[in-house]
């Protein structure tokens, strides 16, 4: 599979669902669609025991491999692989930290352009994501209940009418559906908007945080907004509600856009995305946080005409590779923080091609 | 306030009353443990309508509050504790959700305002059929009624009727409710 050690082309070819495509794509980097489903007769995940672990893993993996899915996937085992290739496949969202972190037998099914990933033994037995570039919330909504239909016919799993989909959390049980948006949000950070939204948002019961960056500390204006309830509405009424949420997101979002490019607003704006440049192509030195804001505010640049000679893909690209997994496994050491700062200066010119 | 005619040392907090075809002939004011020595009163007062009984009574519907369980065990599924349920907030297995069912309903209300499921299931292709809202307010407001009356075998009843509706589900063969 294209994450495993060695594919070196795999460094510069990240998702799909990351080349900045689809509807809303200028602010909607991507959907995804997750669904937790668990099997009947085994303890879940965190409870379980170390030889009905490896039971669980030996069953679910057979019938994965067994063929006749509607995807092609290619299961890693997660056991040989060790920690650096660990947090690239965190970075790129196919496994969590938790599963990274977890020392049960694990791993992961991922297909050729990881658009989907089903973890295996995570916090509960299987974790499906599906990914689609830009706001596609029906589309990945569609994908993963096919998936999940082909599973549910290989593979007991555990439910009841009352409750439906029985997860080792309460906040997943019911659908065991979590749809969210990863959304880049300049606009609303820049004009001092995005609590507001983010309040907004978690009255109509969305969770809104940071895509990058611990706690509720966003870095680069990056942010992930995921439907909180799974249980009580059908899957197609998540759908429809994260839609419309992220859609006045999206729509707010342009508004303040139009307010920060006008008037006398509008030369402050283009000196941040100008400055964001300089420090891009000039910096030697550049932490994680400083190439988020740089890349989140040329990439506000690119999205409003107000640079040329850059894509969105690109910068996708370059927020992937710049970090510390991706950065590492790319000059194929372990640095140490300030060498990594040094080091994703240096990727960040090559990757935006800009003169070194 | 008035001493206990029979011991004279305790607030009398009842009154026996003798009744001859219905009109009150004489009265005795006592304390409770007097009473129930006496074998006219005990301790356990007739159920009075309250609002545990409510909660109670509607399963959780309204978020009940959980139920303080001395009986409560660990899981027979996976042997996990009450206490560790708590601490952790995770369940250990399907079996979790009858065992812990109490303190779970109030959980999944806090979290999700809504305590049973609607969606896909495996061997349903398709979604459930939309809910009726208009048979929903009139089966909540039949069982409020119900209950306000004190009539708990048709609340019951009505009850499983919602509950049923909530889940996009018609009414049981013989059509109740």
């Amino acid at each position: 599979m294209s994450g495993g050690r060695g594919d070196k082309n795999s460094e510069f070819r990240p998702g799909t669902w990351l080349q900045g495509t689809g509807p809303e794509c200028d602010i909607a980097i991507c959907t995804r669609a997750r669904l937790a489903r668990n099997l009947q007769g085994f303890r879940f995940s965190p409870c379980i025991e170390p030889d009905e672990s490896r039971r669980l893993y030996d069953f679910v993996s057979g019938r994965l491999r067994q063929g006749g899915l509607p995807e092609q996937l290619n299961l890693l085992d997660l056991e040989p692989v060790d920690e650096l290739e660990r947090s690239v496949l965190v970075e790129r969202h196919l496994i969590s930290r938790e599963l990274a972190a977890g020392k049960r037998p694990s791993g992961v099914a991922v297909d050729a352009d990881e658009s989907i990933a089903v973890m295996i033994n995570e916090e509960d037995h299987l974790r499906m994501q599906v990914f689609a570039s830009g706001l596609q919330t029906e589309a990945v909504w569609r994908r993963a209940e096919r998936l999940d239909d082909a599973l549910m016919q290989r593979l007991p799993m555990a439910c009841s009418e009352e409750f439906g989909f029985l997860t080792s959390c309460p906040t997943n049980t019911g659908t065991g559906l979590r749809l969210s948006v990863m959304l880049h949000l300049p606009g609303l950070v820049w004009s001092e908007e995005i609590d507001k939204a983010t309040n907004v948002a978690q009255k109509i019961h969305l969770a809104v945080r940071g895509l990058y960056g611990e706690g509720s500390r966003a870095l680069g204006d990056f942010y992930q907004v995921s439907n909180q309830q799974t249980l009580g509405r059908d899957e197609m009424q998540i759908q429809s509600d994260v839609l419309l949420a992220v859609g006045r997101v999206v729509q707010w979002e342009r508004e303040v856009r139009g307010a920060l490019l006008r008037g006398s607003a509008r030369v402050r704006t283009l000196d941040r995305v100008h400055r964001a440049l300089g420090i891009l192509e000039r910096a030697q030195i550049l932490t994680s946080e400083d190439a988020l804001g740089s890349l989140s505010a040329l990439r506000f640049g690119i999205e409003e005409d107000l640079i040329e000679g850059f894509t969105i893909a690109a910068v996708n690209r370059a927020l992937l590779l710049s970090q510390p997994g991706h950065l590492q496994r790319h000059t194929r050491e372990l640095l140490n923080p300030e060498e990594r700062d040094q080091r994703r200066a240096a990727l960040l010119r090559e990757v935006l091609g800009c003169s070194p | 306030m008035q001493y206990c005619t029979a011991c004279q040392k305790a607030i009398a907090t009842i009154v026996i009353m003798d009744l001859v075809e219905g009109a009150v002939t004489g009265s005795q004011h006592v304390c409770a443990s007097c009473a129930e020595q006496l074998g006219v009163a005990t301790q356990k007062h007739p159920p009075k309508f309250s609002a545990e009984m409510l909660e109670d009574l509607l399963g959780g519907l309204k978020g009940a509050k959980p139920l303080s369980r001395s009986r409560a065990e660990a899981c027979p599924g996976c042997g996990l504790t009450p206490a560790e349920f708590r601490t952790k907030g995770r369940l250990g297995c399907p079996r979790c959700y009858e065992t812990f069912r109490h303190e779970l309903m109030p959980l999944l209300q806090r979290i999700h305002e809504a305590q049973s499921h609607r969606g896909r299931l495996p061997g349903l292709t398709s979604a459930p059929p939309p809910i009726d809202e208009r048979t929903l307010s009139d089966l909540r407001r039949r069982l409020e009624d119900a209950v306000r009356g004190e009539q708990y075998e048709e609340a019951a009843r009505l009850r499983d009727d919602l509950r049923r509706a909530e889940r996009g589900e018609g009414p049981p063969a013989g059509g109740l409710g």
